[in-house]
């Protein structure tokens, strides 16, 4: 398996869409925003920077989780490739534990990249206990996500995974006020923003960086989004291996 | 024991009825060739076989077992009718990805060269032509050295040259005995590379043999001449003779032995027979003759 998971990480590395998209679109959105408000600071006393810096590297997260498994996972089954992967002794729960573990790994080039783009151009300097907690959280926060993209992936056909993915991708960042405050938005729309897995997801990472420990309500909401889109995800995986 | 069992199975999808009762049964070590017209159950019934379908009723044996057990054992390998590859991976990449999953694979470079895919090894694989990436996906069914390699139409996007190349990797692979199964169509692919012949038609085997069996089985030649507006009768009278027609001044006798019709021809009738010909029965004649609609 350590096989299979080196191919699919070279193949998403190959892919210009990944690249561009998910690793490219952070680090870029990064160096904007903060150019124009890095030095403000918020009420907490924490720099826009820092701020930027936790919600790009979970919106690069969010990205790369989505892109790397919904488009690959629906194009393989449409189009034989999966067939093949039956006809040899690859186990069918291998094919998904593989997908979940690439899909993990490959979130980690951008958030690497938007906290290098803090560290270097932003002077950020956080205490190294604070980026030993941080990272992992925000890597291991990113599973429902990838649950979601395994289950787009199992559910739609090749385009229609791609624009769903894409939808899902821009939805969660807004939704979850990682491209906008969350106080900008309507009224209405905070019970809504509160229930986002990417909400509560950023807001660990926030926290953290804030000096604080992760909100158990937070670590509540994504480990329940984790539970259920996973769940889901395996069903649908199921299915979409099922044989007729 | 048998490398493949399938006894009374059918499949339907919704009323369509894609394979009815097939039994057949293939002994370790031989080249088998599945012929049949498009639609005649060939794909259904090796999905079947590969345990990526499961039969509706009848049993299918694999090696002795079931198919998604000689499959997870790693002794099946197969080339299915599509199948893409990864695009942004190398020839060499995927094709020691897939061998790296059976447990007692072929040497990488040994693939390589069986398949004719040495000097394509680097490239990847969305720059290959149809023709290479069939060869890729040959590649890929016996990587893992599989005691059964089970082949859906694999020439289809080949031209003649690769074709024959193709065919001679597929002996050499079948000359380590064996079990190779390949649906077609092609009629001479069945008869040049097979040391038996089942021919389906929807969803039954309608012959089994040898290529030459099944020659001899449909039997008759066909004893062809110019009647040029002469009245005649009792053509179908004659020794041998199964059948006679007659359309457009030209007589089609079909005979199981044409010495003796074309002798009877000449003494006994007072016929003046122009443009003799007397044509034997390839297999050709004997698939049409069997996949014939009833």
């Amino acid at each position: 398996m350590p096989n299979y998971v080196k191919i699919e990480i070279l193949r998403m590395l190959r892919n210009r869409r990944y690249i561009i998209f998910v690793v490219g679109f952070p680090v870029v959105f990064y160096l904007i925003f903060s150019g124009i408000w890095g030095a403000q600071t918020d009420s907490g006393g924490v720099r826009a920077a820092v701020v930027l810096m936790v919600s790009m590297a979970a919106y690069g997260a969010i990205a790369a989780c989505l892109m790397s498994t919904a488009v690959p996972w629906a194009q393989e089954r449409q189009s034989g490739w999966l067939r093949q992967l039956q006809v040899t002794p690859l186990p069918g729960w291998a094919i998904i534990v593989t997908k979940l573990i690439a899909s993990l790994l490959l979130v980690l080039p951008s958030m690497v990249l938007v906290c290098l783009a803090a560290v270097l151009t932003q002077g950020v300097r956080l205490p190294v206990g604070e980026w030993l907690v941080l990272i992992p959280a925000l890597w291991i926060g990113a599973v429902p996500f990838a649950a979601l993209g395994l289950l787009l992936g199992s559910l739609l056909p090749a385009d229609a995974a791609q624009s769903a993915a894409m939808i899902s991708t821009f939805g969660l960042a807004i939704l979850g006020g990682l491209w906008f405050p969350v106080e900008i938005m309507p009224e209405a729309m905070q019970s809504v923003v509160h229930a986002m897995p990417s909400f509560s997801y950023a807001d660990i990472g926030q926290h953290l960086v804030a000096g604080g420990a992760a909100p158990p309500s937070a670590v509540l909401t994504v480990v329940a989004w984790a539970a259920v889109l996973g769940t889901a995800a395996v069903f649908a995986y199921r299915r979409a291996l099922a044989r007729a | 024991m048998d490398a493949i069992a399938l006894t009374d199975v059918s499949k339907s999808y919704g009323n369509v009825l894609a394979v009815d009762g097939l039994n057949l049964a293939v002994e370790a070590g031989r080249t088998v060739a599945l012929l049949g017209p498009n639609g005649a159950g060939k794909s259904t019934s090796i999905n079947m076989m590969l345990g990526l379908i499961r039969p509706g009723g009848g049993r299918v044996e694999i090696l002795g077992g079931s198919p998604e057990a000689a499959v997870a054992r790693g002794e099946v390998g197969a080339m299915l009718q599509s199948g893409e590859l990864i695009g942004e991976l190398t020839v060499r990449e995927l094709v020691d990805f897939v061998r790296r999953l059976y447990p007692e694979p072929l040497g990488l470079d040994e693939i390589l060269r069986v398949a004719d895919l040495t000097e394509l090894a680097r490239r990847r694989a969305d720059k290959l032509s149809g023709g290479q990436a069939q060869r890729v996906r040959f590649a890929l069914a016996i990587a893992g050295a599989p005691k059964l390699l089970v082949l859906d139409e694999p020439t289809a996007a080949m031209d003649v040259e690769s074709r024959l190349r193709f065919w001679k990797s597929i002996r050499e692979y079948a000359a380590e005995g064996r079990t190779v199964l390949f649906a077609t169509h092609y009629l001479e692919e069945a008869d040049e590379n097979s040391d038996r012949v089942i021919v389906i038609t929807r969803g039954r085997v309608v012959a089994d043999g040898t290529a030459a069996q099944i020659k001899a089985g449909i039997g008759d030649h066909v004893v062809r001449f110019t009647l040029g507006g002469q009245p005649v009768a009792g053509l179908d009278g004659l020794p041998g003779v199964s059948a006679a027609e007659i359309s457009q001044d030209v007589a089609t006798l079909r005979t199981a032995d044409p010495d003796a019709t074309v002798a009877a021809l000449y003494r006994g009738t007072s016929l003046e027979i122009r443009d003799l010909r007397i044509i034997g029965a390839d297999l050709e004649d004997a698939f049409l003759a069997l996949t014939r609609e009833p």
